[in-house]
């Protein structure tokens, strides 16, 4: 019934997923703002990499590096010309939210202009536009080329994540930085650029989410929007303060809604997939009402 | 002349509708501090309700029988219940009353059981589920072709068809303020009584407003309640002023304009909210008209949205308490004293 296709499918978008839920928890574990653009920032980067592709004629893997850099530079940007300077005038949490609520159509409504002008100056697809895979051939069997290089970076961004925060003194001191920033602050530790390299980082890894949002489905400036619960039923079903937790909570929501779509869409049921949001607000509703702390509270003591 | 008359009306309906919908956003947000982010799925709950019912209740009281699909026929049958309404005024006024008290209902409904998840939790949770209900409220409305007719939308039958063409107009904008008036005072009337008090003392200490023994969850479900009917009966007048409810027309952007609205006039101060209504009215048709001397290399309507979001963080950045700030409540009225050179003073008398 299920065939491998599917299966892979669901594997790359929970990949996806995992970069996103794991740095929105980042972004809320420092700033303490549940950041409701956060999936415009892998939107941000998708359109940087298109733009170098159109620019620049080289082979569509090359240019991951640039949406890491796109989505970073404009999540540091976000952080600096708005959320911080909130934050010293003292705006509370539900103002940064609000915040966060224009950035996205500000940031959406930037993207539909760069569309058009896009569309104008190089005659090409600017909305709905796809990328092309490329097939590897590993030992005999056939593997598409996002199923590896979206596994690959996520296993290598979160080990570089790892060793950064655990293993270096910036890692100490960005931990340092959340746990306490009053304190931190005083041991000599410049929080301001602590949560600015944060941001950037978790801009970074939304940005290469979005990198392969175009091999899946056609991509628009509004995607940012629509990936949001998805994003948010996995962060929060992590537990919302715990980075392994949102990775989980990331794979978790990304199976079940691929798997669970199919599924409801196959006889008997026959379910429209345009239902597919209701699977991550299943999700959600039910962590909300079960397990409000999130999988985290399961291996972690609560804090 | 007839067109600076059609744009009066657009602008005096629009007003009241809009200002119905910030009354209710600055009862849960400038009052409560919760900003509700599924504002347009209560909006769409009433404007919903009419769509389905309004036209199947008036073929009903036409006694005309209906042939065909709903979705391909609620247009033509909508203007068949119209002819009908414009020689039977109370059967139109009894569709009007009863799809409004239905609507209301719906949305008070509808806002416990959409916060109910998320009222106990932090805001943050709270928005991301109405945000989520909102959107797939919606995303209902355009598949389940029943319900509103999915992606044809649906047609409204004109319940003041019976007003001669001119007073009709005239009609929709007196119901528009009317209501919209009825809502404000009641956001005014709550915001300056005991009631009141205690909303912002929950807002701005929940802790210290637990303690005197103020049961929080309680008062955030009554004014999400209360603010999810108010903002139904916006729903309801703005479908029967459209004439037709698609359900595309009831997305997130409409909740950020509210938001927009109470933040520029001054949350926290009912006043306020009549002065970002009508400051964001002014800046929207002052945006339309120049669309048609500007010439741009993209669509000119990104670009008003890209203000409208960028004027918001502004306002949040620099300008946070708004046009029109909160301000301590009387709670004795002031008298005018004498100082010691003899001008007056604005202030308590001893």
């Amino acid at each position: 019934m299920l065939d491998t296709n599917i299966l892979l499918d669901a594997l790359v978008y929970s990949n996806m997923l995992a970069l996103l839920s794991l740095s929105l928890t980042l972004t809320i574990m420092t700033l303490k703002v549940a950041n409701f653009a956060h999936g415009d920032l892998a939107i941000i980067g998708v359109y940087g990499a298109y733009t170098f592709l159109i620019l620049a004629h080289v082979a569509t893997y090359l240019t991951l590096p640039i949406a890491f850099l796109f989505g970073g530079l404009y999540a540091l940007l976000n952080y600096v010309l708005v959320y911080s300077p909130m934050r010293r005038r003292g705006a509370n949490f539900v103002m940064l939210m609000i915040a966060s609520m224009a950035i996205d159509i500000a940031t959406r409504s930037m993207l539909q202009m760069y569309a058009d002008v896009l569309k104008l100056n190089f005659k090409v697809y600017s909305r709905a536009f796809i990328f092309n895979d490329v097939v590897f051939n590993i030992a005999g069997t056939r593997v598409r080329g996002l199923v590896l290089i979206s596994t690959l970076s996520v296993v290598s961004l979160l080990a570089i994540l790892y060793v950064l925060l655990m293993k270096t003194k910036f890692g100490v001191a960005m931990r340092a930085a959340i746990e306490n920033p009053a304190l931190a602050e005083v041991l000599g530790i410049n929080v301001e650029k602590v949560y600015a390299t944060s941001w950037f980082l978790a801009g970074g890894f939304a940005g290469v989410a979005g990198f392969f949002l175009p091999f899946r489905i056609p991509t628009s400036p509004d995607l940012g929007f629509i990936i949001l619960l998805p994003i948010f039923a996995a962060s929060i079903l992590g537990g919302i303060n715990s980075l392994s937790g949102a990775v989980i909570g990331g794979y978790i929501v990304g199976v079940s809604e691929i798997l669970g779509t199919y599924l409801l869409s196959q006889p008997p049921i026959n379910l429209s997939t345009a239902y597919r949001p209701a699977i991550p607000f299943a999700i959600l509703i039910l962590t909300l009402l079960l397990l409000p702390q999130g999988i985290a509270s399961l291996w972690s003591r609560g804090e | 002349m007839i067109n600076l008359f059609l744009l009066m009306v657009d602008i005096g309906t629009m007003y009241g509708i809009f200002l119905i919908l910030a009354s209710s956003m600055e009862l849960e947000y400038g009052e409560l501090g919760i900003p509700n982010f599924g504002k347009v799925m209560f909006f769409a709950a009433g404007a919903f309700t009419v769509g389905a019912l309004a036209v199947r209740i008036g073929t009903w009281l036409a006694g005309i029988t209906w042939e065909g699909e709903f979705k391909t026929k609620s247009i033509l049958y909508s203007t068949l219940v119209s002819r009908y309404f414009a020689s039977h005024p109370l059967d139109a006024i009894a569709v009007f009353l009863f799809t409004l008290f239905l609507a209301s209902i719906m949305g008070a409904v509808l806002g416990i059981v959409a916060s109910y998840p998320a009222i106990r939790l932090r805001e943050d949770y709270l928005a991301i589920t109405l945000i989520a209900a909102g959107e797939l409220f919606r995303i209902f409305g355009r598949n389940y072709d029943p319900l509103i007719g999915g992606t044809m939308g649906v047609g409204v039958p004109d319940v003041l068809a019976w007003l001669p063409s001119g007073a009709k107009e005239a009609g929709y904008i007196l119901l528009s303020l009317s209501f919209a008036a009825a809502t404000w005072l009641i956001l005014y009337r709550l915001s300056t009584s005991p009631y009141g008090r205690t909303l912002r003392a929950i807002r701005d200490e929940e802790l210290a407003a637990s303690t005197l023994g103020k049961d929080i969850v309680k008062y955030r479900m009554r004014v999400l309640a209360l603010g999810s009917a108010m903002a139904a009966v916006a729903g309801v007048i703005y479908a029967f002023y459209m004439g037709s409810v698609l359900a595309d027309d009831f997305n997130p952007l409409k909740t950020f304009l509210v938001v927009l609205m109470v933040v520029l006039g001054g949350s926290g101060n009912p006043f306020g909210t009549l002065v970002g209504v009508a400051v964001y009215i002014l800046l929207d048709r002052t945006l339309a008209i120049l669309k048609h001397y500007v010439v741009l290399p993209f669509d000119i309507n990104y670009f008003a949205m890209f203000l409208f979001g960028v004027l918001l963080l502004l306002v949040l950045m620099y300008k946070p308490e708004g046009i029109i700030p909160e301000r301590p409540l009387l709670t004795v009225r002031a008298k005018f004293c004498r100082r010691e050179d003899g001008t007056p003073e604005r202030k308590l008398c001893d």
